[in-house]
């Protein structure tokens, strides 16, 4: 090992410390989580995205195996070994390394593989205050590598989720919409299509099959689709039921005779997705903008104004805190709130540290159902490189 | 490595037999090196082009690596095992023959979805029901991968599948799968449909040059004059 390599890896074990002893004192359990995941439920969870930059690899018998992308659902997995129900509150902090290719080459901000020193906080009741003490948490383990100043970056999916639900539109709509949320290219695009009656008509689907399916009596929907098939000569295969071809089958023909989402509404959406503000103004700025739609989201706001005075009364200045409405992690499993900490050294697009709330990931990786958590974690070698006045 | 120009040429199947009367018919006359199964080859009358025969997907990593200056194989190989093919690899001509669609295919019987857009859709309420991600069988994971993000469709996941990919919705090991398709007989066969808009790539055989490759004057002179030959 070179002398440099060797004198980076103390400073980052000693790092490691200062940052892991800032957890434990605040009742966070250390564990380790194993390095080599299981790939089909590895993959299963974070999705093909990240699969293409995760080190996919089969042992002597055959296994499927990665070494993993991030300790996150590594360490979902060991909360619901001790708890199947994952349903207990339990608060878990790590330090170890994650592996990620790199398409266009492994660089020292974007190594293939780095150390992550994080914290997750499972099936705590309540969730503002618990979004408060992890990031509080974080932001106290930064002050104690010597980080002083930095920009604080928050989203808040709950907010569109809540208005989502103030807009009539159906139900299935607001799913679409709320999946290609993240996606602008993609939540655009399933908004024209919601706001044209031609668009909404599913194209190449047998049109006269479409008319004759009721949307109010789901029940015929089967026998006249399986009838279709038939006549079609259609054999069925794979594991992908008639039930769920003919539930489709009549949400389209249900979207056939709804009525187009009003262009309004439309550009209500986009206007919402667009805000960016002083993380104390944001509350305002969404009201504003939903008024004179005679809207109210009031509660959804309420919770995100108790939190910014949870992170104030927990020592983190939010004054200068940047709210992105659209603003977020590229991982999909985040269903609340998303911040990260950026480094005016390093850019927006190597945070030294970022997290939120996932409250779907828990079931996904097994739990019957879902389960509370927020956790955020620390790039320990982009600290190094910020404290060491390096380039990262 | 040689100061030689590395032509790198189909060693086996139908490909290598089309490859062959492509030579012929340019002129260029190959001479097996060695026993009749070798490996190596030249060309007469000229001596500074060495002729390497592998397999079709050996022939697009020598492109990729610049161990081959010159080959032959097909789009669809190159495009998938080279992530930055432009900038590997100049496309010199398309030899006419090799030809492979590369496709999204779905059980017939989900006449519901019918385009890329419907798969996102579906793949949602999928996961829903089965609590796991829909499964695309296919070889072509790269090819798969960047298709499904310009369509905006990213609940699924990939099953690699070596062989027999049409299979394996009927055996229950993937819900669609991305395969190569010459007339649809196959996938009709195996009750599948291509999407609408589910051509991935139309492939054939080229004959490519690498960009990576230790090029020098006189090895350029030569491409020249190959191609020329070649495209005649």
């Amino acid at each position: 090992m070179p002398a440099e390599a060797a004198q980076q890896v103390e400073a980052l074990e000693a790092q490691a410390q200062r940052l892991m002893a800032v957890f434990t004192r605040a009742g966070y359990e250390q564990v380790a989580p194993a390095v080599i995941q299981p790939a089909g439920l590895f993959l299963d969870v974070v999705g093909e995205s990240l699969r293409a930059r995760t080190y996919v690899f089969t042992d002597p018998d055959g296994e499927e195996l990665c070494l993993r992308p991030d300790l996150t659902v590594p360490t979902c997995r060991l909360h619901l070994a001790r708890h199947p129900s994952g349903n207990v509150p339990a608060r878990y902090c790590y330090n170890g390394s994650a592996f990620r290719y790199q398409p266009g080459g492994a660089t020292s901000a974007h190594p293939n593989e780095f150390r992550q020193a994080g914290i997750e906080s499972f099936a705590a009741a309540d969730r503002e205050a618990d979004d408060a003490a992890v990031l509080a948490l974080i932001v106290a383990a930064l002050r104690e590598t010597g980080i002083g100043r930095f920009q604080l970056r928050l989203g808040d999916l709950s907010l569109f989720g809540a208005l989502l639900r103030a807009l009539p539109m159906p139900a299935r709509w607001r799913t679409r919409l709320r999946h290609h949320f993240w996606r602008p290219e993609a939540f655009r695009a399933e908004l024209l299509r919601l706001t044209s009656q031609q668009a909404l008509a599913p194209r190449g689907v047998p049109r006269e099959l479409i008319d004759r399916l009721d949307p109010t009596k789901p029940a015929d929907a089967l026998a006249l689709v399986e009838e279709h098939l038939e006549r079609a000569g259609l054999e069925l295969i794979g594991t992908r039921t008639l039930s769920e071809i003919a539930d489709r089958l009549l949400a389209q023909a249900a979207d056939v005779r709804e009525r187009p989402l009003a262009a309004e509404t439309a550009a209500l959406l986009e206007a919402y997705a667009a805000i960016r503000a002083p993380a104390r103004e944001a509350a305002q700025r969404v009201a504003a903008l939903l008024r004179p739609h005679k809207l109210d989201i009031g509660e959804a706001l309420a919770a995100f104004e108790r939190r910014l005075t949870l992170l104030d009364g927990a020592g983190v200045d939010t004054t200068e805190a940047a709210f992105g409405a659209g603003f977020g992690r590229n991982l999909e499993y985040y269903t609340g709130f998303v911040f990260e900490i950026v480094m005016p050294q390093l850019g927006p697009r190597s945070p030294v540290a970022g997290g939120g709330r996932y409250d779907g990931l828990l079931a996904d990786v097994g739990a019957p159902a879902p389960v509370p958590a927020v956790g955020s974690c620390i790039h320990t070698e982009r600290l190094l490189a910020v404290l060491g006045g390096g380039e990262p | 490595m040689s100061d030689k120009l590395v032509l790198a040429l189909p060693s086996k199947g139908r490909l290598m037999e089309r490859c062959a009367g492509m030579l012929v018919a340019a002129g260029l006359d190959v001479v097996k090196s060695g026993a009749a199964r070798g490996y190596k080859g030249t060309i007469a009358g000229l001596p500074d082009v060495e002729v390497n025969f592998v397999s079709a997907a050996e022939i697009a990593q020598h492109i990729k690596s610049g161990t081959a200056h010159l080959g032959i194989t097909g789009e669809d190989l190159l495009r998938e095992t080279i992530a930055d093919c432009d900038e590997r690899v100049s496309f010199l001509r398309p030899c006419g023959f090799g030809h492979a669609d590369v496709v999204v295919a779905v059980p017939a019987a989900w006449i519901d979805v019918q385009h890329m857009a419907d798969l996102e859709e579906m793949a949602l309420a999928y996961r829903r029901v089965h609590g796991r991600r829909v499964r695309v069988a296919t070889k072509y994971m790269n090819l798969t991968r960047s298709y499904f993000a310009r369509n905006g469709v990213t609940g699924y996941r990939i099953v690699e599948s070596l062989g027999a990919t049409e299979g394996a919705p009927a055996a229950g090991l993937a819900e669609l799968v991305v395969d190569i398709t010459t007339t649809g007989a196959t996938l009709k066969a195996n009750g599948l449909r291509v999407l609408e808009d589910g051509v991935i790539l139309r492939s054939q055989a080229n004959l490519v040059s690498s960009k990576v490759a230790p090029w020098t004057d006189g090895l350029r002179a030569l491409e020249r004059l190959l191609v020329a030959k070649l495209s005649q």
